[in-house]
């Protein structure tokens, strides 16, 4: 019996199972689909391992730099940064924002970037949104979770990324996409592969004390009122990933979340 | 052509459905959330220490419905809870959010709260949209949901940034009980400990 069952795996059914198989983990079973349910996470063991070892790192280096970043750094000099990586993201948020659909937005997204390039020195300063071109932040987790015939609640499994943190198969795809195809690291990485590396690096690096720094309170608030943290950040991950999805999809309003919420009836 | 007309009439109706809860802006449950805004500002300005802790308390009690919070984030294990756990869980529950409340109102640094629009939905609840505008950085979009359950309007969820309060609570404590043998008496036990701290 079993022995058949594997013939067929291994026989021509492969490629529809590779297929099936690669559909259900990027967007869950159809049957979960009613978002009252927790996070879908098969590899509770191995993320609560990665969760206990990044929090580790997080107590011991991330936590305390973000904290002395966050008072002696002069606030300029942050939103400096901030900006500065901001604008890094700029081209990849314009090829999302084609993929999505919206070639003009794509098109306000590199004007910022032009703008903000130049005369905003390097991205250092927004002088874009000064002028009436609005800021918008796209990747490709975003743009798989648009095209997604499944709730925005639903990344298919929950996983937590070394280093990184709390990231489903939506995200942590289309977090390689939008790193495969980011011009700035195609082009470092030309010139040769030392300066990629250090490309890489520095952004990385600047990027997790930037964004540690902004989650140091609601972090701090999330550790300190849940009984069991990582469920609280896992819930609290796809909860706000799916509100920037839904938002996205339905353009009229929050109406589908609001709709949602009612069919969830928290208390019967 | 009929149609047309009829589709156009259809979406007349759609349009002013959604605009019509837009317009009550003001309604009762826009004023409880402002009222609840001000009495904070207040407390916070007037008062320091035990005394700020004591009062935010008190606008908790008044203008939320903690135990529905609670039951809420119990979920499905509230049926299988007994009378006397059911008390002792909520006011395990109480104490913790008006702890956790006064922490977060403590940090107020001169933000302001501005109530947008209204939406009532079928079920009897209304959803308050509001921002909270920083002096530096991007305002908050935080959304109220407010409910009567027999004793007058009171807040039932906050979401922040589309995270819900109620909805965040309830896989934290679903996740304690299924990891302690699904009982709800650790939980419990957890909560007292920690509120007698």
């Amino acid at each position: 019996m079993i022995e058949r069952f594997m013939n067929r795996i291994a026989g021509a059914r492969l490629p529809a199972l590779a297929v099936a198989a690669v559909a259900a983990l990027l967007g869950g079973c159809a049957g979960r689909d009613t978002g009252a349910n927790e996070p879908w996470d098969p590899i509770e063991g191995a993320n609560r391992f990665v969760f206990s070892i990044n929090r580790a790192v997080d107590i011991i280096a991330i936590r305390p730099i973000a904290v002395l970043y966050r008072d002696w750094m002069p606030p300029p000099a942050q939103r400096g940064l901030h900006n500065v990586l901001e604008n890094l993201g700029e081209p990849v948020t314009a090829i999302a924002e084609v993929v999505q659909g919206t070639p003009g937005r794509a098109g306000t997204t590199l004007a910022r970037f032009l703008v903000n390039s130049t005369i905003g020195i390097a991205g250092l300063f927004d002088v874009a949104s000064a002028i009436g071109l609005p800021k918008t932040k796209e990747g490709f987790g975003n743009t798989i979770g648009y095209y997604a015939g499944v709730e925005p609640e639903n990344g298919g499994f929950y996983i937590v990324l070394p280093m990184i943190g709390p990231s489903n198969a939506r995200d942590g795809v289309g977090m390689a996409i939008d790193a495969s195809i980011d011009p700035f690291s195609i082009v470092t990485f030309s010139i040769s592969s030392t300066a990629g590396w250090v490309y890489a690096g520095a952004r990385f690096g600047a990027t997790v004390v930037d964004t540690r720094s902004r989650t140091l309170y609601a972090l701090d608030d999330l550790e300190r009122n849940s009984v069991d943290y990582y469920a609280a950040l896992r819930s609290a991950y796809t909860q706000q990933r799916a509100e920037i999805i839904r938002q996205k999809r339905d353009r009229t309003g929050p109406r589908a979340e609001l709709e949602r919420r009612d069919k969830l009836a928290l208390v019967r | 052509m009929l149609l047309l007309a009829s589709r156009r009439a259809v979406l007349c109706l759609a349009v002013a459905a959604l605009a019509l809860p837009a317009r009550a802006a003001d309604g009762p449950a826009a004023q409880l959330i402002e009222k609840a805004a001000a009495e904070v500002i207040e407390l916070i300005k007037a008062t320091t220490g035990p005394q700020r802790e004591a009062g935010i308390r008190q606008v908790l009690l008044n203008y939320f419905d903690l135990p529905y919070m609670g039951r809420a984030a119990l979920a499905t294990h509230w049926e299988a809870t007994g009378a006397v756990q059911r008390e002792r869980f909520l006011k395990a529950v109480v104490s913790a959010e008006a702890r956790a409340y006064s922490e977060r109102f403590g940090q107020y640094g001169g933000q302001t709260l501005t109530v947008a629009r209204v939406s009532t939905r079928p079920n009897g609840a209304s959803v308050v949209d509001s921002k909270l505008t920083q002096s530096n950085g991007q305002p908050i979009a935080i959304q109220w949901e407010v409910r009567d359950s027999g004793q007058g309007l009171r807040i039932t969820d906050v979401k922040i940034e589309g995270v819900s309060m109620v909805m965040t609570r309830r896989s934290d404590f679903n996740s304690y009980i299924s990891s302690h043998g699904g009982k709800v008496e650790p939980l419990i036990d957890e909560l007292e400990a920690r509120a007698a701290r």
